[in-house]
């Protein structure tokens, strides 16, 4: 009787202990792809290790602004890693899936890493493209996504609408002429980045593309440095992609610690290593200066103080009816 | 030769011949113009054309020139030997992309898009990721029925019905949970028949709550526009019709194994006008179990063996509504009531087991039915409570005379109706036997009612009711059936009984739309 007794409890100890398979879902945007393909098996690596379960972290990608309206709509993500932070702020807002001061949650309002909008040109800069002003001359052809769908896209136009302020001395009517002759010259709007370099290098349209910093360099690794030129103008926006957990999903699956304990790892060496290593600019002082050469030196402004938060620009840029709006018209 | 030029070359080939083709035309509308100078006008239009044409063909040789010129592959970035050429190329690659792009929209934007459909299963409207659904569906029966009775003791009465009339709206909301309501216009009365909501958390664990059938009888369950004759056996009298409950039900192993199990008000045995309300204090257990064991095996022949038992257990409170309203026949006629003075006295038990074989053509279906209720108010003096047991079984057999599948849900025609095309739809024969004998304790201390007022005027102890029909499917919505009934009653109590004392024979025709 006790030695069934001991194989009882030892049989129930091991199932016990037994290790468990966590999958969690991170709605991303367009150009993460390679970023969160590497550092889902580096925090997979790091999680067994730690607890001795096994995660396995699914990805879905597309436009900030759609991706936000997916998880609105039902998309389970367990944690969301997005454009911008307005995108964020619609899910809570919308969908009241996470508490409104979700960036709070992590260091540095929750942007583990940051980025830029660059210039990509064909290779040699045919067109001498150096700076925002170059965009808008006539027979420039610019290649960028719809800021309506894409994050990527709003932070190039508040990019490019922060520049003609400092030039026009906040002198915004001039400021919106300045944006909508560069959106004159755009051919073509993708819904997100990603198709946007598609555009530019696949499809071969258009002398610029105005891309993340990231996604100009992968670019250049993907279709040969040989091809395309990446400029860095003077002055450009600093862009910072917020990640938080969809607290509730995440208490529905079970994963709010897993999920918590992914976002913060892109914190750690290894994480900010990761974002560095794919051209997102780390947070940590000491990586960042380990991956300087990367990151040309510019002027960044941000959008707090150029435009007031999110909130404010997107309700005035590209709500319906907003400047966006006014000043864009399709090709035929 | 790249695509650019190809385009160019068409275009200015086009052109000319366009022009070509114009010329003609342009000439004789000149013909119809009433003249006005028109030697000169006609001369220089004529000069005005052929310098276009001049021009057009002087551009095609500059096509073909550039053909031979450009031999290079067609890259990634544009490669123009000319600012216009290249102006060109870049709007024929804008024009492309714009293409792609409205395409993948169109794609995202059909995902995204409700879905409309309306076909034999009904109408139904769903949110493109189905988390949503509506549907609606609806069932009309008209019937006949003729009685051939002896003419001095008229029984049923000849003439033509809506025996069901019913619009089915039912759905899912946020994917998990379903519901169905089907009110009633058919018959004498207006109600509802099925209202309830069912939680689906797969499908091996549901549970729904509202108004539905009680989960016991075989003959009961199956689907009222699936049923092989017009009506229900007279072993179903023993069955409760639908209830107000909880029951929690699923599918195990792919179906092989059903299960159904809740609590319910507690419903008489044919209570055929439902009501939405308990009855009593009273409450039944209900449960049923089916097993289809060979469902998913490879064993073809045995894949349509089915069989289970359904039961009740209740506590009936003294009072009449918890009392069956009475046994009927084929022909809808009461043959059994209990006497005014009877009321339940206690328990309230069923037990019903069950079963059905269909292969190819083939159907049989049978089941038996116990339903054994505690009484009191038995008119024979010092009549006691007591416990009355009857008991009803019938069987039903079928054959597919055009080839297709037989099954308990129904059959669809392999050709449905249509004379041009020279197909009639599926033809079934079909043939049943059944029986409910009584307790014969309720005739010996009193309990079955001797009543000769109304329609009904005595209680029969047995009935044997035989049945044959003839079921033509126009397609899977429109049947059309034809069957004769007979009843034959033995014992009982009562005099004078123009229904018992005489066998009832019917003749049935139903036109059935459902959809």
């Amino acid at each position: 009787m006790k030695t069934l007794l001991h194989l009882f409890l030892i049989l129930a100890l091991t199932l016990g202990v037994e290790a468990k398979e966590i999958k969690l879902l991170n709605v991303s945007y367009d150009p993460t792809r390679e970023l969160y393909q590497e550092y889902n098996d580096a925090f997979a690596q790091y999680w067994k290790t730690k607890t001795g379960d096994d995660v396995v972290v699914s990805q879905s990608h597309g436009g900030s602004g759609k991706q936000a309206q997916s998880v609105i709509n039902g998309l389970e993500a367990d944690v969301v890693t997005l454009a911008l932070a307005y995108d964020i702020d619609a899910i809570s807002a919308q969908a009241k899936l996470l508490p409104a001061n979700w960036a709070e949650k992590f260091p540095d309002h929750s942007t583990p890493y940051t980025s830029t909008i660059v210039f990509l040109v064909r290779k040699g800069n045919p067109r001498n493209i150096r700076n925002w002003d170059d965009l808008v001359k006539p027979g420039i052809s610019v290649v960028v996504p719809n800021p309506k769908t894409s994050g990527g896209a709003r932070w190039a136009y508040l990019a490019a609408y922060a520049y003609a302020l400092e030039t026009f001395n906040h002198d915004d009517p001039k400021a919106r002429d300045f944006i909508r002759q560069l959106y004159k010259n755009v051919p073509v709007l993708d819904s997100g980045a990603r198709g946007s370099t598609v555009t530019f290098a696949q499809r071969g349209i258009g002398d610029v593309l105005l891309a993340w910093e990231n996604e100009a360099h992968l670019a250049l690794k993907e279709f040969g440095a040989d091809k395309f030129d990446i400029v860095t103008p003077p002055l450009s926006i600093l862009a910072e992609p917020p990640v938080a957990v969809v607290a509730k999903n995440a208490r529905r699956h079970g994963t709010t610690e897993v999920a918590a304990a992914y976002l913060n790892y892109l914190y750690s060496d290894v994480g900010q290593e990761i974002a560095a290593k794919n051209f997102y600019r780390p947070r940590d002082p000491a990586i960042a200066a380990k991956y300087a050469a990367n990151f040309a030196p510019l002027k960044l402004v941000t959008i707090d103080q150029e435009f007031g938060g999110w909130t404010k620009a997107q309700a005035t840029h590209f709500a319906d009816g907003g400047v966006f709006d006014q000043i864009f018209q399709p090709q035929n | 030769m790249s695509t650019v030029q190809t385009k160019l070359k068409q275009l200015a080939v086009a052109t000319v011949a366009g022009f070509q083709l114009a010329l003609p035309a342009t000439a004789a509308d000149s013909t119809n113009t009433p003249p006005d100078n028109s030697s000169d006008s006609s001369a220089a239009q004529a000069a005005e054309i052929e310098a276009l044409k001049q021009e057009l063909q002087a551009l095609a040789q500059k096509v073909d020139a550039l053909e031979h010129q450009q031999q290079a592959p067609p890259s990634a970035a544009p490669t123009p030997s000319s600012p216009a050429i290249a102006d060109l190329d870049q709007k024929v690659r804008v024009l492309e992309r714009q293409r792609e792009i409205d395409q993948e929209n169109a794609a995202t934007l059909a995902k995204s898009q409700p879905k409309i459909s309306m076909n034999q299963n009904g109408f139904s409207f769903s949110t493109a990721d189905t988390n949503f659904v509506a549907n609606f569906h609806g069932v009309l029966q008209v019937d006949s029925r003729t009685y051939f009775n002896n003419p001095k003791l008229p029984a049923g009465t000849d003439g033509f019905l809506l025996r069901r009339a019913r619009p089915i709206f039912n759905g899912t909301v946020f994917k998990d949970f379903d519901f169905n309501f089907t009110p009633e216009f058919g018959g004498s009365t207006v109600q509802i028949v099925d209202a309830y909501l069912n939680y689906r958390y797969d499908s091996a664990l549901q549970l729904q709550a509202g108004k539905f059938k009680s989960p016991i009888g075989l003959e009961q369950l199956q689907a009222d526009v699936n049923t092989t004759f017009n009506e229900r056996s007279i072993a179903t009298d023993l069955i409760p019709y639908r209830d107000v409950g909880v029951e929690l039900h699923g599918d195990l192993a792919g179906g092989v194994l059903s299960y159904a199990g809740g609590i319910f008000n507690g419903s008489p045995d044919l209570n055929t006008t439902t009501v939405n309300t308990g009855l009593s204090n009273g409450k039944a257990f209900v449960g049923r179990l089916f097993a289809q064991p060979f469902k998913n095996s490879d064993l073809v022949p045995l894949q349509g063996l089915g069989f289970g038992v359904g039961g009740s257990y209740q506590h009936d409170d003294p009072v009449t509504s918890e009392l069956t309203p009475g046994y009927t026949t084929d022909g809808q006629q009461k043959f059994f009531t209990y006497g005014s003075k009877v009321l339940p006295a206690g328990t309230h038990w069923r037990i019903d087991p069950q079963g059905y074989y269909y292969y190819g053509p083939f159907s049989l279906l049978g089941e038996y039915d116990i339903s054994a209720q505690r009484l009191t108010g038995g008119t024979v003096t010092g009549a006691k409570p007591v416990t009355l047991q009857n008991n009803a079984w019938e069987i039903t057999g079928g054959w597919v005379l055009t080839g297709e599948d037989a099954g308990y849900n129904g059959i669809t025609p392999l050709h449905p109706f249509n004379l041009h095309n020279g197909n009639w739809g599926a033809f079934q024969v079909v043939a049943r036997y059944a029986n409910l004998d009584v307790d014969n304790n309720a005739f010996k201390d009193g309990f079955a009612s001797a009543s000769t007022t109304g329609t009904f005027t005595a209680s029969a102890s047995e009935a044997r009711a035989w049945s044959v029909g003839l079921n033509w499917y126009l397609n899977r919505n429109l049947r059309i059936n034809g069957s004769f009934s007979r009843t034959d009653f033995t014992g009982g109590r009562g005099t004078g009984a123009t229904v018992t004392e005489q066998p009832e024979n019917v003749l049935f025709t139903r036109l059935q739309l459902a959809f």
